[in-house]
């Protein structure tokens, strides 16, 4: 049936007689389209020989001929060695032993070379060597494309004979004129280095060498001298501490130089119903506080009253008798300590040095064994005063030259600007730096130093402990060691290779130095015995805890902070470390004030999720001390009210990439190197900030099947059987009868108990949140950087990501208990929105989460293409070459851990990191694809590594070793967090993980069968 | 009765069809039994010391029933030292012509076995060597093996090498001082020679003294060193290089003929029968185009068929694109392994040595080629290709000019800029697909010729396999793995044989098929 509606456009058209009306119906086009533009040049036109079918021609041909040529290979060229080195077999990786020292990290480790460019840094095991996240992504700033490439003088190039000549006749100069020479630099712990400095006062004389942490532990240096003569750190050995109690010490993080944290977990894992009970008084939310039994909220400069107190209560057994809650909690502190006795031991990070000192002397009291004041360590040397002294003096023009090696003091300094006023003062100036930095740019003469997987070098991390530094690439740009700089102006011929050798063959007792050089480390025979004591000398305790009682507080105070992925922001151009989600925020690329929930509101400042889920803040302007800046504010569970956060090493600009460059610098706030500022006051100002936050959810939402948790005492109790109570195995009704998620089936089982069968177990209790398994991962498997913007929209590529959980009430049991709590469907509505808040102070939990391997994996099964199946060794596979990125296998994973490449990443100036240029491509590893556009990809768990463990048991005609197979995040964990094996192969340590009581998977009942098995996380909430 | 001419169209189709079989089947056929036979038993028996073309460690053996008579031969093959022995004028003639080698008996032969290895010999192109009907001293010969094994590493007929060119150089020296200085230069010396001392300082690098060469030793090196190598003519190209290791390459044509043959009979048979009914009663026969044409079922088979054939044929044509079986780019030196690993038995791994520990075999370095191009600088070879053997050398030249050895000087030019050779790659596999020598070459043993072909045959070298997936995983799916050798196969070894009943497993049954075993 026709319709008789009449459709009209304008009022007009009902007018039957209108003209207008008339004339739209004749002229299709309202407007005239403009032929006579292109056609009306009718001489132009005909002149051209090319008529439209001929142009058609060509244009079908051209097409024609293109595509056909595209069928053809290209030619590709393989250009072998001229003259082969002895050591390399092309395709087969060599490993040297080396040692980072980089002034702020020290670690033993092993660099994997490929074909001769390192591509991946792994701990030195024999060497007792971990490895944290930047050491990780230090070889990524080997080939960082920005650096220092040739030696400078005024910013225009020079050559290093006519720096060099230039400089010694300075230096002659000064020399003449009796001014003193300073030599600036890092912590460098090498004796070789410290005698070159010596040889350099030899020749030039009145040398000063100066020591200068960007990070300072100077007051902590300074208490250990006034109490034991020497001026080192002491080492704590965690593995034996069974309480340890931390005033405001992130130990965990880089407290101290770090490295304490495989210790502490040795401690964390309940065995014979032990365990080592954590206490954490802290302001910022650390990796040590979320790692705690039990954390305190202190803000800073109550920190110092609670040393005090803590103090008064373990050594001379007097407490007062106002009851607070901090009060409380270091009562039952006190008494844990005087508990434990020798096993106990109590760090401090509070830079000033009464308070080290009080921690000193209530660990010397207890007669602590955790504390070693014999082997010290070298990895902090800096002097403040010194620091202080040396910039008043170039101001003063006392100074004739600054040489500066392995410092960025210029961003560094909180004074920064008196430095470059002294700079100028000064009649020499050198900076040898690897990356061109501030400081760089701020001198007369800049020389560019090899990164030290370039280098030689000795470390002497410990005391008795010599590592040397050797270098596994030839240098890529035209640089030259501080050390050959230095023996060249004190007019020395030799290299400092064999003024190395030479040097430390006094040190290694007879020992060979290749063999040394093959071990790493050199470990003195000579054992520094306990017998010998240290010269003590009488410390006035008493004074210093009432010089310490006398610090003031404020209403807003300011911690600093670094961040386990920046450290101290020398590696600020590394994209990987940019990436890195910061383990306790989860975001990436920034640094940002962080402030307590009850701050927040009584300012008025907002965290929100936009539409696509991206995180948006309120800004603030901190002031302090007539410093200001304006900061986006993270609201922070866990912050304690009054203080707020900021991390140090962001905001750096020279010798970054224009993506490298955030944040805000954080060190011109750091007054007199402490990290705590008080005086702060805070106001908010228009505008929102753009966080790059990877994690949406915060809390867990008492979804105990995704997180367990339970206590020692609950662990203990052999009453209970674990599958039933605290380790619930999750249960369905089969025939009427309730079973065993587990033991239900869809699908037929596969015989497994042939060859190999992989699987990873990470264990929740010793998992310490660092995030050096996530750049291990990203090194070994070509996991490409997405930048700011694609972080935003969650599309990051880490294969491994650590989820951080907090609790709504105290802990993730009442969590749960809560939620089961709600009943009805208003109770349950209200429960849930509850539970979307995290606590004041609240439990956190974190949790590794890469591919689970499922044994039945609901990835597989959707794929259109079958391009991810499933291999007989328990590892989910995906075929690059064959997905076609129709995303169902993402859709489908329970745990979201499969990555979709919404763009080529490398080779595209979008994504300008380390895969869109030569330089940075030298990182890639060539045993893992590199992938396209288009494909999905995830964890393979590193299925190119047990295959090379595979052949090369194969190719040595034996079996597989114990404990042989590793993956890239395993072998990086220091923790021993993360166990990788053969469940197969009984000698394996994996196979008595899986059936261990704590054992679980990951959301068990949707009965994936993973091959990733988690231990549930135990807590020492014992009181004493 | 009309049905008769229907019956002859049938039978025409019988006949066609008889005749396309027949024409299959006398292609296949093309070979006789007793050459083939032959063939098998001279690879197994004769081939170890004997070629058919040149001198190996027994002379040719090609045209050898055209020098000898046939009896003897058989006599000769199935025990040569008792014929020796009986006396036999010839064999002992042989016996000394062939440096007094003996040659092994091989009384398991047959007399047929022995006249189908005659046949085989006999079969092949025959190329006449020039040298071969000259008359030479035997003296040469004997003369030059002993310089070959004594005197080549540091002598060179012409141009300087450790020592001093030896060509003619009777014509120098005296014989007897000759004999006396290779016998103990240094004695010669002692006794205060003038000539010796001369001699001795003129080259820094002292000569060994050889002792145990009879003075018939060194006159035979000397005959030997006044002709020097007597030039072999080029060989005629024999067009009949061997195709054993060729891959049969039918291509889709016979496929493809096979299934039109077989549309075309079923065409045929439905136009038969349907025709009897259809064309009953008419005067007409109609052709088979026009059958087909007007029957509207087989106007649709047909339709459906091209359809299918067509898409068959372009999925075959699509499947080939980068598919480089046979690709033989032009390389920068006319390396051939022809000369290296067939004439000359050089080990595959010696320059490949890569392959037994990593997944590339490894292109070898020029520091590798200088190993023996430090001695060899001219090519005496048989000449291959257009090559004259100026270019040969002058391809050697180009070794040299990478690694900057001046070859006159004997020495490394210093300070010279090392040329890298830029190769062209010959077999491409792509990123995605993980491909490790070591595992095949080291642990499951395969010779390089299973995928490479025949390298030792090949002047230019060429893809031999399509390296596709289907290629791998076929090998993988017919490739039983030897666990008995490898210890780390032992206990894989007794739980596999129990899973899967048998004793034998293979490649495939061991997760060779496995996605993720190749492509991560």
């Amino acid at each position: 049936m026709a319709s008789n509606k009449k459709y009209w456009k304008s009022v007009e058209e009902l007018n039957e007689n209108s003209s207008i009306v008339d004339t739209l119906k004749h002229n299709e086009f309202v407007e005239e389209i403009p032929t006579n533009e292109f056609l009306g040049d009718k001489e132009n036109l005909e002149s051209s020989s090319t008529t439209r079918r001929d142009f058609l021609k060509y244009v079908g041909f051209t097409t024609a001929a293109a595509s056909l040529a595209a069928c053809e290979g290209p030619v590709v060229k393989s250009i072998p060695y001229v003259i082969k080195p002895d050591d390399i077999i092309p395709g087969v990786a060599d490993y040297y032993a080396t040692t980072i020292a980089d002034g702020f990290d020290f670690a033993n480790v092993l660099v994997k070379v490929r074909e001769g460019r390192p591509i991946k840094i792994e701990p030195n095991k024999d060497a007792n060597g971990s490895t944290n996240a930047r050491v990780q992504a230090s070889v990524l700033s080997l080939y960082d494309s920005n650096r220092l490439k040739a030696p400078k003088a005024k910013g225009a190039e020079i050559s290093w004979s006519d720096a060099d000549s230039q400089i010694v006749s300075k230096l002659n100069e000064v020399k003449a004129a009796g001014l003193p020479i300073a030599v600036l630099t890092g912590t460098c712990a090498s004796p070789s280095t410290k005698k070159l400095v010596g040889k350099l006062n030899e020749t030039f004389e009145n040398v000063n060498h100066v020591i200068y942490d960007a990070i300072s532990e100077s007051p902590a240096l300074d208490a250990f001298e006034a109490m034991y003569g020497e001026r080192a750190l002491p080492d704590y050995n965690l593995d034996k501490a069974d309480v340890v109690v931390s005033i405001g010490a992130d130990f965990l993080g880089d407290w101290q130089g770090g490295g304490f944290s495989a210790g502490y977990a040795k401690g964390r894992i309940p065995s014979e119903g032990k365990m080592s009970h954590h206490v954490q008084f802290e302001s910022n939310m650390s990796l040590s506080g979320a790692n705690a039994d039990k954390r305190i909220l202190v803000k800073p400069s109550e920190q110092n009253l609670a040393l005090i107190k803590l103090f008064n209560a373990v050594v001379k057994g007097i407490s007062t008798r106002e009851a607070s809650p901090l009060n409380d909690a270091i009562l039952k502190a006190a008494n844990q300590i005087k508990k434990a006795g020798s096993k106990a031991i109590v760090l401090t990070g509070i830079q000033d040095k009464n308070a080290q000192l009080l921690a000193l002397a209530i660990n010397k009291f207890i007669n602590s064994e955790v504390i070693d004041v014999v082997k010290t360590k070298n990895i902090r040397k800096g002097n403040d005063a010194a620091v202080a002294q040396l910039i008043a003096d170039m101001n003063a023009g006392k100074v004739g030259a600054v040489i500066i090696n392995n410092s960025n003091p210029v961003y560094t300094l909180p004074n920064s600007a008196d430095f470059v006023e002294g700079l100028k003062k000064v009649k020499l100036s050198i900076a040898c730096s690897t990356q061109d930095n501030e400081t760089v740019n701020a001198v007369e003469y800049g020389l560019a130093t090899p990164h030290y997987l370039e280098s030689w070098g000795d470390v002497m991390i410990k005391k008795g402990e010599f590592s040397l530094m050797q270098p596994t690439i030839n240098p890529l740009f035209n640089t030259r060691q501080f050390q050959d700089s230095l023996l060249k102006w004190t007019g020395s011929s030799i290299s400092y290779y064999d003024f190395l050798k030479e040097s430390s063959a006094e040190i290694l007792e007879g020992k060979s130095w290749n063999q040394v050089l093959h071990d790493g480390v050199f470990n003195s025979t000579v054992i520094p015995s306990e017998e010998i004591e240290v010269s003590e000398i009488e410390v006035d305790i008493d004074a210093a805890g009432s010089e310490l009682a006398k610090i003031k507080g404020s209403d807003f105070e300011l911690a600093l902070y670094t961040k386990v992925a920046m450290g101290d922001g020398q590696m600020a151009n590394n994209p990987w470390l940019q990436e890195l989600p910061d383990p306790i925020t989860r975001t990436t690329w920034d640094n940002y004030l962080t402030m307590s929930k009850a701050d927040a509101d009584a300012l008025g400042v907002v965290n929100y999720n936009v539409a696509n889920g991206a995180l948006n803040g309120s800004l603030v302007e901190i002031s302090v001390d007539g410093v200001s800046e304006t900061l986006p504010v993270y609201v922070q569970p866990g912050q304690a009210k009054g203080s707020l956060g900021l991390a140090l090493g962001y905001g750096r600009s020279n010798g970054l990439k224009e993506e490298m460059q955030t944040g805000k610098n954080a060190y011109q706030f750091y007054k007199d190197y402490n990290n705590f500022q008080s005086n702060v006051s805070v106001k908010v100002v228009a505008g929102e900030h753009e966080f790059a936050c990877i994690q949406l959810h915060n809390t867990l939402m008492g979804r105990g099947d995704i997180v367990k948790e339970t206590t020692l005492e609950t662990y203990n109790d052999h009453s209970l059987n674990p599958r039933k109570t605290w380790n619930k195995v999750p249960v369905v009704s089969l025939d009427h009868n309730e079973v065993e998620a587990s033991t239900v089936d869809l699908w037929d089982e596969f015989d497994r108990s042939v060859g190999h069968h992989f699987n990873l177990s990470i264990d929740l209790n010793s998992c310490t949140g660092c995030g050096a398994c996530v750049i291990a991962c990203n090194a070994e498997n070509n996991v490409p950087v997405v930048g700011k913007d694609e972080m935003r929209k969650s599309r990051d590529m880490h294969w491994l990501r650590i989820d951080r959980y907090y609790s709504h009430e105290e802990s993730f049991a009442e969590d749960v208990e809560k939620k089961e709590a709600g009943t009805g469907v208003m109770g349950y509505k209200n429960t849930m929105a509850e539970l979307e808040d995290a606590s004041e102070n609240p439990s956190v939990a974190f949790q590794p989460v890469m591919c689970q391997h499922c044994n039945h994996a609901p990835c597989e099964t959707v794929c259109p293409v079958a391009a991810t199946s499933h291999g007989r060794q328990g590892q989910n596979h995906m075929a690059y070459n064959r997905c076609v990125g129709t995303r169902y296998c993402a859709n489908n994973c329970p745990y979201k851990v499969r990555r979709f490449n919404w763009f080529q990443y490398p080779n595209n100036n979008e994504f300008d990191y380390n895969m869109n240029d030569d330089l940075g491509k030298m990182v890639l590893n060539p045993d893992v694809t590199v992938r396209s556009r288009g494909v999905m990809e995830k964890c393979s768990m590193c299925i190119q590594m047990t295959q090379a463990t595979i052949l090369k048991a194969k190719k040595e005609g034996r079996p597989v070793d114990a404990n042989e197979f590793e993956t890239a995040c395993s072998n990086a964990c220091s923790t021993g967090a993360m166990m990788f094996g053969d469940i197969n192969k009984k000698e394996d340590t994996i196979t008595s993980l899986v059936n261990d009581t704590r054992a679980y998977h990951l959301l068990e009942h949707v009965g994936t069968k993973p091959n990733v098995v988690y231990q549930v996380k135990v807590k020492n909430t014992q009181e004493a | 009765m009309k049905s008769v001419k229907h019956h002859s169209t049938l039978s025409r189709l019988a006949l066609f069809s008889l005749a396309f079989l027949l024409f299959f089947s006398v292609n296949l056929s093309a070979q006789e039994a007793n050459a083939a036979n032959g063939e098998k038993l001279y690879k197994s028996v004769c081939a170890a010391c004997h070629k058919l073309d040149k001198k190996l460690i027994g002379p040719a053996l090609k045209g050898i029933t055209e020098k000898r008579d046939q009896e003897w031969l058989i006599k000769w093959i199935k025990d040569s030292p008792g014929l020796i022995k009986s006396g036999d004028k010839l064999a002992i003639q042989v016996f000394e012509e062939n440096n007094k080698l003996p040659m092994t008996a091989n009384p398991q032969l047959s007399d047929q076995d022995i006249l189908d290895i005659l046949e085989y010999t006999k079969g092949e192109p025959v190329v006449k060597e020039v040298a071969a009907t000259q008359e030479v001293d035997p003296g040469v010969e004997l003369g030059k093996k002993i310089y070959k094994a004594n005197c080549a590493a540091c002598h060179k007929l012409e141009g300087n090498l450790i020592g001093p060119p030896l060509l003619k150089i009777g014509d120098k020296y005296e014989t007897e001082w000759l004999k006396a200085w290779i016998k103990d230069n240094n004695a010669l010396v002692a006794s205060g020679d003038k000539l010796a001392k001369e001699v001795q300082d003129s080259n820094p690098a002292a000569m060994t003294p050889f002792l145990h060469l009879s003075d018939e030793d060194i006159d035979n090196v000397l005959k030997y060193l006044a002709v020097g190598d007597v030039k072999a003519q080029p060989a005629v190209a024999t067009g009949a290089d061997t195709k054993i290791f060729e891959n049969p390459k039918f291509g889709v044509w016979p496929t493809l003929g096979l299934t039109i043959l077989a549309f075309l009979l079923l065409a045929m048979i439905v136009a038969a029968t349907t025709n009897r009914v259809v064309v009953e009663g008419e005067e007409s026969t109609p052709s088979m185009l026009k059958t087909i044409l007007f029957n509207p079922f087989l106007r649709f088979l047909s339709v459906i068929f091209f359809l299918l054939l067509g898409a068959w044929l372009l999925f075959g044509w699509l499947m080939q694109i980068d598919v480089n079986e046979g690709y033989q780019p032009i390389q920068p030196i006319a390396f051939s392994h022809a000369v290296h690993a067939g004439d000359n038995k050089i080990d595959c791994q010696y320059c490949h040595s890569s392959a037994k520990n990593s997944k590339t075999s490894g292109i070898p370095s020029a520091n590798v080629c200088m190993n023996c191009h430090k001695s060899i600088t001219e090519y005496n070879g048989e000449l291959f290709g257009d090559y004259s053997k100026e270019d040969l050398d002058g391809e050697i030249q180009k070794i040299y000019d990478a690694v900057g050895w001046d070859k006159d000087k004997l020495e490394y030019i210093e300070g010279a800029e090392e040329k890298p050779i830029e190769w062209v790659r010959i077999h491409n596999l792509a990123d995605f697909a993980y491909y490790n020598h070591s595992q095949h070459v080291t642990v499951a043993g395969l010779d390089c010729q299973k995928c490479h072909g025949p390298v030792e045959e090949m002047h230019d070298m060429y893809q031999f396999s399509p390296l596709t997936m289907d290629w791998c995983i076929t090998c993988h799916r017919e490739t039983e793995v030897d666990m008995t050798e490898n210890g780390y196969y032992k206990n894989i070894h007794d739980q596999l044989a129990k899973k899967y009943g048998v004793e034998k497993v293979t490649a495939a049954q061991m997760g060779g098929l496995e996605c993720g075993k190749c492509h991560y």
